[in-house]
């Protein structure tokens, strides 16, 4: 986008800019000569790569695309939603700043509008759902309520091998403190029995033999959480160093 | 790490993965779907023991877990010999077409199989490719059996076309944009090419068409949910629509369920009754709102069809 407004342009900042010696303007002639940044904090992006969800967060050019277009960003509106500079912040280590958005980054709607056009391959929704599962297993992130959703649907439909949408919505208001009154609630469920969808509790679908299923499911997933807990790595100690 | 090939072989009835939705909340969907389908002489079978997909959130708890349940799926569909599956919801079509990607590597592949066969499913190889019912009735019927089929065209309504997030996205997963025969991911427009035959003036354009509905967050985000159902119902009133079709429970029932709020935040104005795609094919080709189940819908489209000489 060219600068319209040009008191914005600070010769300083555009012709005289140099970190560690080297000349990064990007002056009209200059090159940018590498230079090698050796003490990143590999932490963070080592962990989000290691697991199945975010393995391609290193394929990542920071080009923006994915902010772009996110729903959240752009649709909505979240300015501070930002998936390239989560991104960005894993690979780098800066583990305070990616802190300061552990009570932003749970609110991705799983959209994929990132995924699909993003032109290096990340799955940049998985990708960042793993950087906010790092953040509340290390310590410091309480569960947000996209993962207490998460839980309870899991949950609810290893159950049965079908979800009982109703449950569902029992014990998700539990979890969260809050109360539909009583009279909507009554509303919605005669609507529902009248048309016939009303199928919870003993007479929730299930899905036949699902048992033997059940068990091995349910063996895994605890597995998984166990897995990723003993592999995260310890919590952060306060420096202020910046990287 | 690449991508599973999206299409294989065609069935002449492919294998039919209703999901939790269509057997619950969405029910209209279900049997309008099939109304639609016999109309236009198309048939599927049912995956019987089909169990829950796992949606967006299973993934997020546990890799295995989120492949495993929709490969069971898969599974059950190769061994009633079938090579396709179709699903009506956009959340089904994106977890079976994940799940495609992830098996095609052999690892994930193998270490899948051990939890299927532990529990007493049959193994998965990955060769099932999975299909939006809407991309199957557009491809099999085609426009002009669609036009054939209509009895009582949707002359007078405007109706605005939304698909929604995972219908199409992303490629990597479902094929779409990058199989021959299959929508375009950015720009869909097969819903209004459907609508269309049907009668019914579509709105070009429609800005709102592939944003989220924010049905993930439904009940862990309101403030973002009723946003994107509001914004989804104000941009159809922008472009003059009478009434929003969609392709996917998730967003019917988003959509639905927070009409209150939405009333109370944005206004009575921009409220829209909202159907299945499904419904509106159904009314079309001769059913009445009672057997095209307008009625099980929240924002009520009957009430709204009947006052503009539907019976
Ligand atoms: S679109 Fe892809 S490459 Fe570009 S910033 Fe986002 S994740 Fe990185
Ligand atoms: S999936 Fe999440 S991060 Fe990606 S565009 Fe949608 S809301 Fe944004």
């Amino acid at each position: 986008m060219p600068i319209v407004e040009k008191s914005l342009v600070s010769v300083d900042r555009v012709e005289h800019l140099e970190v560690e010696g080297i000349d990064v303007s990007g002056d009209w002639n200059t090159f940018l000569r590498s230079r090698v940044v050796t003490d990143l904090d590999v932490k963070i992006a080592d962990w989000v790569k290691g697991q199945p969800q975010g393995e391609t967060i290193s394929r990542c050019w920071q080009c923006g695309t994915c902010t772009a277009g996110c729903c959240l960003h752009t649709d909505y509106g979240l300015e501070e939603f930002n998936p390239r500079y989560f991104i960005y912040l894993a690979q780098i280590g800066y583990e305070e700043e990616l802190r300061r958005y552990a009570s932003t980054i749970w609110r991705c709607v799983s959209c994929n509008k990132c995924v699909e056009r993003c032109p290096k391959g990340v799955k940049v929704e998985e990708v960042i759902h793993t950087i906010g599962t790092y953040l509340e297993l290390s310590g410091g992130a309480a569960e947000s309520p996209a993962d207490r959703f998460d839980r309870a649907y899991t949950e609810n439909l290893l159950g049965r091998g079908i979800l009982d949408e109703a449950a569902l919505f029992r014990t998700y208001e539990r979890l969260e403190g809050r109360r539909t009154p009583a009279r909507e609630l009554l509303r919605l469920g005669l609507t529902l029995l009248k048309s016939g969808r009303l199928h919870t509790g003993p007479f929730a679908h299930r899905t036949r033999g699902w048992n033997r299923m059940r068990k091995v499911l349910e063996a895994k997933l605890t597995e998984d959480r166990a897995r990723r807990r003993a592999s995260v790595p310890a919590p952060p100690v306060p420096s202020g160093r910046k990287p | 790490m690449n991508a599973a090939p999206a299409r294989g072989p065609v069935d002449a009835v492919p294998a039919y993965y209703p999901g939790c939705s269509l057997d619950g909340l969405g029910k209209a969907y279900e049997v309008t779907c099939q109304q639609v389908l016999d109309r236009l002489d198309l048939s599927l079978d049912r995956i019987v023991d089909y169990n829950c997909c796992g949606a967006t959130e299973v993934k997020n708890l546990s890799q295995d877990v989120s492949i495993a349940l929709p490969a069971r799926n898969l599974a059950l569909a190769r061994s009633m010999d079938r090579h396709q599956v179709v699903a009506a919801c956009n959340g089904c079509v994106y977890s079976l077409a994940r799940a495609n990607d992830a098996v095609h590597e052999e690892a994930t592949r193998t270490r899948i199989n051990a939890t299927l066969q532990a529990g007493g499913s049959p193994a998965y190889d990955g060769s099932a490719s999975v299909q939006h019912v809407l991309e199957f009735i557009y491809q099999r019927a085609g426009l002009e059996r669609v036009r054939a089929a209509v009895r009582r065209p949707l002359t007078g309504l405007t109706v605005a076309p939304y698909y929604g997030c995972l219908y199409t996205r992303p490629k990597r997963y479902t094929g779409v944009g990058t199989t021959p025969g299959t929508d375009d991911p950015e720009h869909p427009h097969f819903l209004d090419e459907l609508l269309r035959a049907c009668g019914a003036k579509v709105v070009e354009e429609y800005s709102a068409k592939t944003i989220c509905c924010g049905g993930g967050h439904a009940l862990s985000d309101l403030d973002v949910s009723v946003a994107f159902g509001a914004s989804i119902l104000n941009e159809a009133k922008r472009a003059g629509a009478d009434l929003v079709a969609t392709i996917c429970p998730l967003g019917q029932i988003n959509i639905e369920n927070h009409l209150d709020r939405i009333r109370a935040e944005f206004g009575e104005e921009i409220v829209r009754p909202v159907a299945y795609f499904t419904q509106l094919m159904s009314l079309a080709f001769g059913s009445s709102l009672k057997q095209a189940r307008l009625g099980d819908n929240f924002s009520r489209p009957d009430l709204f069809l009947r006052a503009r000489g539907f019976v």
